[in-house]
């Protein structure tokens, strides 16, 4: 039983943690906080690929 | 070179979209057919009792009403279209046929009548919109043909008792390819090293076959005919290079000039006022219907970038690099109006293949309605000339 | 921080010049906690995605892909402001295109020859353009319709404004004049830049919408063709779409396509698939006539860029053939006669009832929740939403499979914006008045979509009839997917200076009047 309250306590403790991480990153807009860095390093990706640019 | 006989006279007729040919028409009790758009059948305006005068707006001047209605976007020649409408300037029309050939001519014409800007006192008058095919096949031929008959052969003959027959259609034909004929064979003096006639002065035999009535002006194409048999060609220096014109609505006599001016002959003429393939003659069979075969011939040769299928996009370039090597071309211009969405898309694609897959040395420029004598133009053709100059200095390299 | 609707300041969550907003709003206990749930589903689809090592690929290789990392604020700006059922409305629409968006790009990218180059998979494909009614898609429950051209640069502008401009310049560069639409312009730019996904058995491009898209379609179908081996069939759908003589020529066309898919791809025409589809398209048609009709009382439900996304989507690239779709209609009218007998309003103060005509500006399309926040206009209904409500053949005799093909003739050439933008100017002029009078608007916001021809063409007699119907007219313009041409904020300048010199009125919320997000995505 104490086994069983133990695991459902993890279980409580990781899900709340998990919540309270993802509320954080939800509310304070870090997702698209975190992607906006990422955008520009992407564009110089991109302009280095060599194309086959013609009509 | 001695100037045509009748050059000047053309040219005052076509300073006016009311042109004293086209009075003289009425007062014989004719009706005036105002059509827009190269893929209106004209021999079907033509019929006995009617004749088309296609609308142009020579001499424009502000087109500020215009922008007004329609915005500084849409292309110059509807803007200046409407205009003269807007100023009474075609109330001598008796009706107003038009395709739905581009967004920017059906917007013109449907201002032109929410606005009743023709047809007062007119109790016949009306304004038709035909819907036209935009490929090449079957399909798009029964439509065309349903379409002329509900939308022009239909009305001219409820409003205006006009003989819609097979007989009469025929006879219109027949008209028609006599002015084709006559100037077909006169632009044949545009080929070769010493041409007996200038771009400029074709494109005004032309223009008049569209604006005036026909059968008031073939006399004087005939006299003309004869004219340039022995009239002295020009010296083969006279000009520095030759160039076809592929566009669409020129029918502004100054913009040939300014490219003739600068250097360049125009040796053919492939714009929507021009006589490739405008002025092609229909050729009829007795098995089937003219209508249809009108019709065929007209979607046929068709040269509108509105059609999208991919053999006649293809035919397209192909017609443009035939008629450089058949009136033996130096290079091409296409030119765009500015605003024109179809052309600004043909000129780019037309002008990369010409350039790059048929070898051909080409200008791209775009345009307003009335150029008069731009020397931004004058400029750029300039130095087309002068490239081509170099290129063949260098050993004829046309490439690049 | 409220769970009132209006209480927020809604402009201090945009930082001065910066890409993303500061934080996300707080609704409320209930409406945060359900804004938060839908927010983890859209991180889970995002996640599913990704996790497929083709998707990843195709994300180093395509340019546009990199407007999918602002997907969670795309439905942020959808839903600034929204409480209860309009917040799930408004989830319930935008959750459902992102799950078929990111289902499209897993198929281009599963067919693609550069990525996943699944041979077989790319013989059931038929591509589709972005400007086009996939109704021939219908009969053909084994193929799949894919547009290249919704993800690269429809839904990409909508999720960044900045999203074509590489591509337009591109087309530029290639000498097309700078005049013409930015939609087929940035089409093109993609073909010319390599930067499309290639796939399928065969193409159908459409003339729909306008003289532009018609003509870039040229350009692309050549390099589909000639260089990757893809055959092209061209539907062209008559422009005079109200007239009885052009219905044969379109139903004609669509016999055509339907036959050039089938040699192409080896599928048979399913007349049971095809009359499935067109009852959900009925179904679908019969909930936005609802919603048409709650619009026209005081307490409008579903309206305004939620309305205007979902039926372009609904009804052009869906067209019965998804049956997720069917439970979404539903669910939405639910949610809408809920709202509706409670008199919910979704702004604290309606001082404004608007009609939306001409094209919306996409870098721009959450520009009418703004239009509710700050200035209390009710955007009822737009011009796009107001499609073809025609009831279509959907049992299976005889006599319907022959009705069945003018039905989607007649879907066709009332493909959204072309139904109003071509035709002849009564379905463009005439009908938007007819409209104003039966949803009782008192103002009509007319998008100038300045490469429009077609619209700008009646410029001067919106102006006349508006004038001699005493409606306030108030232009709006934008060049679509161009933003360096008229920004963000000089689309909502356009009415500010409206509303405060013509209407002498003082914003709802003084907080969203001016806005820094020339930057933003």
């Amino acid at each position: 039983m104490a086994v069983v309250l133990k695991v459902l306590l993890i279980l409580a403790l990781v899900v709340v943690g998990l919540f309270i991480l993802t509320f954080t990153v939800y509310i304070f807009n870090l997702d698209m906080k975190l992607t906006a860095l990422i955008e520009p390093w992407l564009l110089k990706h991109y302009d280095k690929i060599e194309r086959d640019t013609h009509l | 070179m001695k100037d045509l006989k009748h050059l000047y006279y053309f040219e005052n007729l076509l300073q006016e979209a009311n042109n004293e040919l086209i009075r003289q028409a009425q007062e014989e009790g004719k009706v005036c057919v105002a059509y827009t758009c190269e893929n209106t059948p004209e021999p079907l305006l033509n019929l006995p009792g009617a004749f088309s005068v296609r609308l142009r707006a020579p001499r424009t001047g502000s087109v500020d009403i215009a922008t007004y209605y329609l915005t500084s976007f849409l292309c110059e020649y509807s803007r200046a279209l409407l205009e003269r409408a807007i100023e009474g300037g075609f109330n001598f029309a008796d009706c107003v046929i038009t395709p739905d050939g581009c967004s920017m001519m059906n917007r013109c014409i449907e201002n032109m009548e929410l606005l009743k800007t023709m047809g007062q006192g007119k109790e016949h008058f009306f304004f038709e919109y035909m819907e036209i095919p935009m490929k090449g096949d079957e399909n798009g031929l029964n439509l065309y043909v349903l379409q002329c008959r509900n939308h022009i052969l239909k009305p001219l003959a409820e409003h205006y008792g006009i003989d819609v027959s097979d007989a009469a259609i025929r006879q219109a034909v027949a008209q028609h390819n006599r002015v084709c004929e006559l100037l077909r064979a006169i632009g044949e003096y545009r080929k070769g090293d010493r041409p007996a006639i200038t771009g400029y002065e074709f494109h005004v035999l032309t223009l008049a076959s569209y604006a005036c009535p026909k059968h008031l002006i073939i006399d004087k194409l005939e006299e003309t005919l004869e004219e340039l048999k022995t009239r002295e060609p020009l010296d083969s220096g006279a000009f520095r290079a030759r160039v076809v014109l592929v566009g669409s609505e020129v029918d502004d006599l100054d913009f040939i000039k300014l490219v003739e001016d600068s250097g360049a002959f125009v040796c053919a003429d492939r714009f929507c006022y021009g006589s490739l393939p405008g002025r092609n003659p229909i050729v009829l069979n007795d098995e089937e219907d003219a209508l249809t075969q009108i019709c065929r011939q007209y979607q046929q040769r068709g040269q509108c970038p509105r059609y999208m299928d991919t053999p006649k996009m293809n035919a397209r370039r192909e017609y443009v690099a035939a008629l450089a090597k058949e009136y033996g071309a130096d290079g091409i211009i296409y030119d765009q109006m500015k605003f024109c969405d179809p052309w600004a898309y043909e000129k780019m694609l037309g002008a990369h293949i010409l350039r790059e897959e048929f070898g051909y040395p080409v200008l791209a420029v775009d345009r307003p309605y009335a150029i008069a004598s731009s020397g931004q133009m004058r400029t750029r053709v300039q130095a087309f000339v002068e490239s081509i100059e170099i290129k063949k200095l260098q050993g004829g390299v046309q490439n690049g | 921080m409220a769970k009132e609707i209006g209480a927020d300041r809604l402009g201090d969550f945009y930082k001065d010049g910066g890409k993303v907003r500061k934080r996300r709003e707080w609704r409320g206990l209930r409406d945060t906690m359900y804004d938060y749930s839908r927010w983890l589903v859209i991180m889970g689809t995002l996640a599913k995605f990704v996790m497929k090592p083709r998707n990843v690929k195709a994300m180093f290789r395509y340019r546009w892909m990199a407007n999918y990392l602002a997907v969670p604020m795309m439905v942020d700006r959808h839903t600034q402001g929204l409480r209860g059922e309009y917040l799930r409305m408004c989830h319930t629409e935008q959750d459902l295109i992102i799950d078929d968006v990111a289902k499209l790009l897993d198929n281009l990218f599963r067919g693609d020859r550069r990525i996943g180059n699944d041979r077989e998979f790319s013989k059931k494909v038929v591509l589709v353009d972005e400007n086009e009614m996939t109704a021939v898609m219908m009969g053909f429950p084994t193929l799949k319709g894919l547009s290249r051209e919704t993800p690269s640069t429809y839904v990409s502008v909508l999720l960044n404004q900045h999203a074509a401009e590489h591509y337009i310049d591109l087309a530029q560069q290639f000498g097309l004049a700078g005049d013409v639409c930015p939609m087929p312009e940035a089409e093109l730019g993609v073909s010319i830049d390599d930067d499309a996904p290639v796939l399928g058995a065969c193409a159908i491009q459409c003339n729909t919408t306008c003289d532009g898209s018609l003509l870039g379609n040229g350009v692309i179908s050549r390099r589909l063709e000639q260089e990757d081996g893809i055959p092209v069939f061209q539907l062209a759908a008559p422009l005079r779409h109200r007239e009885d003589d052009v219905q044969e020529y379109a139903a004609q066309e669509i016999r055509n396509a339907i036959a050039f898919i089938e040699k192409h791809t080896g599928e048979k025409w399913d007349w049971k698939h095809y009359f499935e589809c067109a009852r959900r398209v009925n179904v679908a048609t019969e909930c936005r006539q609802e919603w048409l009709e709650m619009n026209r009382t005081p307490y409008p439900q579903v309206f305004g860029s939620n309305l205007a996304l979902y039926t372009e989507t609904n009804y052009m690239a869906i067209c019965g053939k998804i049956p997720e779709f069917e439970k979404a209609d539903r669910k939405l009218t639910e949610l809408a006669r809920q709202a509706f007998a409670k008199k919910k309003m979704a702004a604290k103060e309606y001082r404004h009832r608007a009609i939306i005509w001409g094209v919306q500006s996409h870098y721009y399309m959450d520009f009418l929740v703004w239009l509710l926040n700050c200035w209390g206009i009710v955007p009822l209904t737009d011009m796009l939403s107001m499609v073809s409500t025609r009831r279509i053949a959907e049992e299976d005799t005889p006599e319907n499979r022959e009705q069945a093909i003018y039905d989607m003739a007649w879907l066709t050439e009332n493909m959204i914006m072309r139904n109003r933008t071509h035709g002849g100017y009564r379905v463009l002029l005439d009908e938007l008045w007819e409209f104003t009078q039966q949803f009782n608007a008192d103002m009509v916001i007319l998008w100038e979509h300045m490469s429009c021809k077609a619209l700008d063409g009646m410029h001067g007699l919106f102006e006349d009839r508006a004038r001699e119907l005493g409606i306030n007219l108030v232009w709006v313009s934008h060049d679509l997917f161009d933003p360096r041409i008229i920004s963000r904020q000089g689309v909502r300048d356009q009415i500010n200076n409206y509303m405060r010199s013509v209407m002498r009125e003082e914003p709802l919320d003084p907080s969203l009047e001016v806005l820094h997000d020339e930057e933003s995505w």
